[in-house]
């Protein structure tokens, strides 16, 4: 029964059996934890985990990487570009932008991409043809420079929706990972820890077990020699009296005397021995 | 004969703005200024020229609130200078003004439209074409109440005038509107200058004419330009060219039927200035790059505006060589407007650690 495989390696002590038992109680409340935690049941119950590798966290990372990079410099231009039409306009074009601007020229749109079994938002930017709310804008002078930084502006929110992109993206991928993650938790301490600490406590249980029995049955033949041993003493002791009995009688022989004494020194010796056993 | 009661009235103004002109940053100073790390450096080379108004930034002051300040003082000179004037040269002044009024009433009217609280923009608006009347201009709610009971109280009616209605106001782009009133304002100062009494005839009419030309050239120009790949027509395009200049009448009468850059620079052909700037920039022959200023991220040759700007600062530096003229006011405020644009500039490229283009201001002196 308890065999080789499934069990912890340990001796057969009540010491370790309460540790065993400690250790189970963990892990089946952790393992119900795990279950009850778990955000999508329905793939926990698949029996094929999405396959996401560290390999595409890492693509991800990169160009995450790329795009703050790439925002970084757009930015600048464009803040640059700005600061070109204040020089050329004189003034403060803001509020006169803000208000003739009536419907987004600028437009983001979203669809799903589906990476390794995961679905994944993804924004797509794109502008809107013939939607020229401020083009006369600086009509008297700067108009150009006006004109070319909303183009650059354009340029910089196309980087940022990339960027949004990219960390959607990512952040849902680490959350299917992590889901993951507890999921293999959860299957392996279902699987593999609770059965082996069971198996390990029921090894244990079995020893222990067995050694009472052994106990109990040395404690029997013990007990059964003593009495064997009481019984041949008495046995003894009647002869001696019937012995003496008789040679008050008649005057016995010193030779079977001498016999008998031998014969009470070896059984002191056995019950000596038993006692070592104890 | 125009020098010998110039002085009377004005002598005293005209030393005032010499002062002035002799106060603005040279080369060296500039030269000094693009060298700065940091704003706060900036502002310490600023210091002989703009000290007091300086004085109450924080440290690494924003560019913005930098140029306020510089604007600030312009301001405060401008108005000393106002104070004194007195005949002619008052009226010449607020006629400076009138410009910025048609900025600080296109916003007000743009809030108007979009029934916004105008009250708000009031200090939005350019300090120098503050006119009485102009906080009344915020309790109109609609824009037919706007027209016919508050314009016709401000100083700039006669623009509003027999070329723009109330209906006008509600449907067309404000840059049109802005553009209109640019227009008749040119023309009404154009007149003024050589027309009134003490002025006809005088170095003021000569000079102003050479500014007063040249402001209506580039304006005409700039439109035909910026309109390109708008929905403004061509008949409406003709109607913001002001009716004088140097290019009226064939030239604007051609720059109405530009149809690309190519067009534009037919059209200046006659006007060798013009024509040198259009061949300096680099347009007409590659239709890229129109007008950006020094083309942006490719090219560092100068354009257009560019060097627009470089002949206005160069005609109002000129306008100094001349005595017993007006135009000497005219001209310091565009020179200090610019000096805020150069300052503005040298800041935004420090702060921006854009250095590669600090050089692009335009200094004169």
């Amino acid at each position: 029964m308890s065999g080789a495989g499934n069990r912890e390696a340990v001796f057969p002590t009540r010491q370790s059996l309460g540790l065993m038992k400690s250790k189970l109680k963990g892990a089946q409340t952790g393992h119900d934890l795990l279950k009850r935690k778990n955000v999508s049941e329905v793939i926990y119950h698949d029996p094929i985990l999405p396959g996401i590798s560290s390999y595409e966290i890492t693509e991800i990372t990169r160009r995450i990487d790329e795009a703050k990079r790439k925002m970084g410099r757009v930015m600048q231009i464009a803040a640059f570009s700005l600061a070109e039409v204040t020089y050329a306009v004189g003034g403060d074009i803001g509020y006169q932008v803000q208000e003739s601007a009536k419907s987004a020229r600028f437009r983001v749109r979203t669809k799903q991409e589906n990476v390794s079994g995961v679905f994944l938002p993804a924004f797509e930017s794109y502008t809107t043809d013939g939607n020229n709310d401020f083009g006369l804008t600086g009509l008297g002078k700067g108009g150009q420079q006006v004109q070319r930084c909303r183009e650059t502006y354009a340029r910089a929110v196309e980087t940022l929706v990339e960027l949004a992109s990219l960390q959607t993206a990512f952040v849902i991928l680490d959350e299917v990972i992590k889901v993951v993650n507890r999921r293999v938790n959860a299957i392996i301490s279902e699987h593999v820890i609770i059965p082996r600490t069971e198996n390990t406590i029921k090894y244990i249980n079995s020893e222990l077990d067995e050694l009472d029995r052994e106990e109990f049955f040395r404690l029997k033949k013990v007990q059964n020699k003593k009495q064997r041993d009481t019984a041949a003493q008495d046995a003894e002791m009647r002869l001696k009296r019937d012995a003496a009995e008789k040679a008050e009688a008649a005057s016995g022989s010193t030779s079977s005397d001498k016999e008998n004494e031998l014969g009470t020194g070896d059984i002191l010796g056995e019950s000596e021995d038993a006692d070592v056993i104890f | 004969m125009e020098g010998l009661f110039f002085n009377v009235n004005n002598g005293y103004i005209e030393g005032i703005v010499r002062g002035y002109r002799n106060g603005l940053l040279t080369g060296q100073n500039y030269n000094n200024l693009t060298q700065c790390e940091t704003i706060d450096d900036l502002k310490l080379q600023l210091g002989p020229a703009y000290g007091d108004f300086l004085a109450s930034l924080p440290p690494n002051p924003s560019t913005s609130t930098l140029a306020e300040k510089t604007t600030d003082k312009l301001i405060a000179e401008f108005r000393y200078v106002r104070a004194n004037a007195v005949g002619a040269l008052a009226k010449f002044m607020d006629y400076l003004t009138y410009g910025y009024m048609i900025d600080n009433v296109a916003l007000l009217i743009t809030g108007t439209l979009h029934e916004r609280d105008t009250r708000e923009l009031l200090e939005r608006c350019h300090p120098l074409g503050w006119f009485e009347t102009m906080p009344v201009l915020c309790v109109a709610t609609n824009i037919e109440e706007l027209y016919n009971s508050v314009l016709i109280e401000t100083p700039l009616a006669p623009y509003f005038k027999g070329s723009l209605s109330h209906q006008d106001l509600d449907e067309l782009n404000i840059e049109i509107v802005r553009n209109t009133l640019y227009k008749n304002y040119l023309e009404d100062f154009n007149n003024f200058v050589n027309t009134d009494p003490d002025m006809a005839g005088t170095p003021t009419a000569e000079v102003m004419t050479e500014i007063l030309e040249f402001e209506a050239d580039r304006r005409a120009i700039n439109i035909t330009l910026n309109s390109f790949g708008t929905d403004l027509s061509k008949t409406d395009r003709k109607k913001l060219y002001p009716s004088f200049g140097r290019l009226y009448p064939e030239g604007s009468y051609m720059l109405s039927r530009a149809e690309d850059v190519e067009g534009v620079r037919l059209a200046v052909e006659g006007v060798s200035d013009y024509k040198t700037y259009f061949d300096a920039a680099g347009m007409g022959q590659s239709s890229a790059g129109a007008g950006n200023m020094s083309g942006g991220t490719g090219g560092d040759g100068k354009s257009l505006e560019d060097l627009f700007y470089q002949k206005e600062m160069e005609i109002s530096k000129s306008a100094f060589t001349r005595q017993f003229s007006f135009a000497i006011v005219y001209a310091w405020v565009k020179l200090r407007e610019q000096e805020i644009r150069n300052i503005t500039w040298i800041a935004e490229c420090i702060a921006q650690n854009q250095k590669e283009r600090i050089g692009n201001y335009i200094s004169v002196f």
